[in-house]
């Protein structure tokens, strides 16, 4: 770690000009060419934080596929992970990691409710209506987080360390964190796929009408997907949580991201959503060494906006649905 | 007939006359002009000023101003912005940066922010019509670009990076206080100037909805296809809704810097803001012209008094915001001012019969 901070020195915010620009980009194509040992670690680090974006947005993806409603209580919903997590291991004692499948039991729970109590009565209305009531569940359950759990940032005790691979450091949380992303993904896809549940979920998404037509209880998947999707941001939280402080707030950027995420890979994509995480993962890793700032977070926006603009189904999304 | 049918005969013949929305108007900003003398006013040894502050009265003015700019294009249009919160910080930065860089009266400073605001908008327009963005994704890309200017201003030490500006003394600017340095020793003139901002933005927006500029811009709302069909330029309309929404968004956030000092790109940019911006059109009704106004004065007030009551709860204020937003899209889509003619239309219901036999 000693050499990644000190081998080449972020650029000053004072830097003015155009210099600031180019300067990181000049400098990153000479670690190229030089193959410095850095990009190794920093390909490392991307991989990892990648994985958990992508889980990050896949309940989000879920949601919007089969729904069309944009959740925006996804980020509270991973904050609500990362405090179950917490909660357990403080107070019962039980390992983090055993905190992460409750605190998918948690969140399932709680999004059946809130699908039953704000999106159920307007599903059928304009969309921007879903939009605004989730964000009113969003202030919601993160003021009554800050109210219960005061808005200071909080951390799952567990010190695993990390291990070396050649000239790469691997830190054991965010390790773990990756495996449980890519656990949790092959276990929602086989779910998909195989299962009756997951069919009749499948085929919702494709056509409400035809799965209501066929025999389909829309009305029963609507509220299976809703909780299922918070659920998985229930257990993306829960991991975040073994390898970062968090406090009530923290969800607002997972949730921008995991909407980059999300139309980056194409709505109710999986393997879009699993490709969006990777990239924005490394954007932001590559950019957070390279550029000043959080000047990463505008690539990514940038990135965000040019694939509405021209590709708004997304790299994995078919033609128009 | 009784004395109910009486006045409401009355009301409508007064309401077909041409000088109606005239006495209205009046009728409307007079009573805003009076309110802090009427909080003042002690009723039974209690006063409304001990809850309803000068200071709350000026917040819940900005937003509905705000709200009420806001609504000029996605009220009329049908456009959901998310957005706003570009145009307010632009106007906010754009005033500070020359006041407190350039020493240029904040006037000038708020046009200039105006403009750039505009033309911004006209961008975002450009590309997301142009690429028939709509719904969430149209949505989904206002935020962006809102938040994109969050992060580039956040990342610019030119505009001070994340710590924002700070409003100087007037000496530093060579002006004295007064309306023409935008700067006053109490509220009681900043309270008028906004009323005064308000008053112009409802005008303009009285007059595009009562023009064919309206016109069209409701026909893009409720059928933008069959609107094109016959031969409504959608694409032109669209964008003059946001360039004319995005001008006087950005003076409101002007406004607002020179009326609280300090702006931060996390305040003026904030994901929040994008929310407070719009909220008060859609709780009082949104592609009304009174809607934004009545709006504001519900959500702001209330908010405002949750968070000075209960000053030792943090983010109580937002629990009842929140509340506020999930309870009127789910029960009253349509708005606070929807309720008066939708008791009516119970009403009539509820004697159905007698209605018929007149």
């Amino acid at each position: 770690m000693g050499h990644l901070v000190t081998s080449v020195a972020p650029l000053p915010l004072q830097g003015g000009g155009l210099g600031r620009f180019i300067d990181p980009f000049a400098q990153f194509l000479t670690d190229i060419t030089n193959l410095e040992p850095v990009l190794l670690q920093l390909i490392a680090f991307g991989l990892l934080l990648g994985g958990v974006y992508a889980l990050t947005a896949l309940g989000l993806t879920m949601i919007f596929g089969v729904m069309d409603v944009i959740n925006f209580a996804h980020g509270i919903f991973l904050v609500v992970g990362m405090y179950s997590v917490w909660l357990v291991s403080e107070t019962a004692g039980i390992s983090p990691f055993l905190g992460i499948p409750i605190a998918a039991a948690v969140l399932f729970a709680l999004g059946v409710v809130v699908h039953i109590l704000t999106v159920e009565p307007i599903i059928e209305a304009p969309q921007q209506n879903q939009l605004i009531a989730t964000l009113g569940v969003l202030f919601i359950i993160q003021s009554a987080i800050e109210i219960v759990f005061t808005p200071d940032p909080q951390q799952v005790e567990l010190s695993l360390g990390s291990v070396q691979v050649g000239d790469v450091f691997i830190p054991l949380g965010q390790f773990y964190a990756l495996v449980i992303a890519l656990g949790t993904m092959l276990a929602v896809r086989a779910f998909l796929n195989r299962t009756d549940l997951g069919r009749k979920i499948r085929g919702t998404a494709d056509n409400r009408d035809g799965a209501r037509y066929v025999g389909i209880n829309v009305r029963r998947i609507n509220y299976l997907t809703f909780g299922i999707g918070a659920a998985l941001a229930g257990v993306a939280g829960g991991s975040i949580a073994l390898f970062q402080r968090f406090d009530p707030f923290t969800g607002e950027t997972y949730l921008i991201n995991a909407f980059v995420i999300v139309i980056l890979g194409g709505l109710g994509s999986f393997p879009g959503a699993f490709v969006g995480g990777l990239i924005v993962g490394m954007i932001q890793v590559f950019g957070g060494y390279y550029l000043p700032g959080t000047t990463a977070q505008v690539l990514i926006f940038l990135l965000f906006i040019g694939t509405l603009l021209v590709k708004p189904e997304g790299l994995f999304g078919g033609a128009e649905a | 007939m009784s004395a109910i049918e009486s006045v409401r005969d009355r009301y409508r013949t007064f309401d077909d006359q041409r000088y109606a929305p005239l006495v209205k108007g009046v009728g409307l900003f007079g009573l805003l002009a009076a309110l802090p003398t009427i909080i003042e006013i002690d009723v039974a040894g209690m006063e409304l000023a001990a809850l309803l502050s000068l200071k709350v009265l000026i917040l819940t003015v900005i937003y509905a101003y705000t709200a009420q700019a806001w609504n000029i294009m996605s009220g009329y249009t049908g456009q959901f912005s998310f957005g706003h919160a570009a145009f307010f910080g632009v106007g906010a930065y754009a005033t500070q940066a020359l006041v407190v860089d350039f020493a240029v009266n904040p006037w000038v400073g708020m046009l200039v922010g105006g403009v750039i605001a505009a033309g911004y908008g006209l961008v975002i327009g450009a590309l997301s019509f142009r690429f028939n963005l709509q719904g969430h994704y149209f949505a989904l890309a206002t935020l962006a670009f809102a938040e994109l200017l969050r992060f580039v201003v956040t990342n610019m030490s030119e505009l001070r990076g994340a710590n924002g500006y700070f409003k100087p003394f007037p000496r530093d600017y060579g002006a004295e206080y007064g309306l023409v340095a935008f700067q006053f020793q109490n509220d009681l003139p900043y309270y008028y100037l906004i009323v005064g901002f308000l008053l112009v933005v409802t005008l303009v927006s009285w007059v595009i909805k009562n023009s064919w500029v309206g016109l069209y811009f409701f026909a893009i709302r409720e059928d933008e296809r069959a609107a094109a069909s016959v031969g409504v330029p959608s694409f032109r309309y669209k964008l003059i809704g946001v360039a004319v929404s995005a001008f006087f968004t950005a003076l409101g956030g002007a406004y607002w810097s020179m009326y609280f000092n300090t702006i931060r790109p996390d305040t003026v940019f904030a994901l929040f803001k994008n929310v407070e911006l719009l909220l008060p059109a859609v709780v009082g009704g949104p592609g009304t012209l009174l809607g934004p106004i009545v709006g504001s004065f519900i959500v702001t007030p209330v908010s405002e008094i949750a968070r000075t009551t209960f000053s030792d709860i943090n983010g109580l204020d937002r629990i009842i915001y929140g509340a506020f937003l999930v309870a009127i899209v789910i029960y009253s889509p349509r708005g606070v001012v929807s309720w008066p003619s939708q008791a009516r239309a119970l009403w009539t219901r509820v004697r159905g019969d007698e209605e018929v036999s007149e």
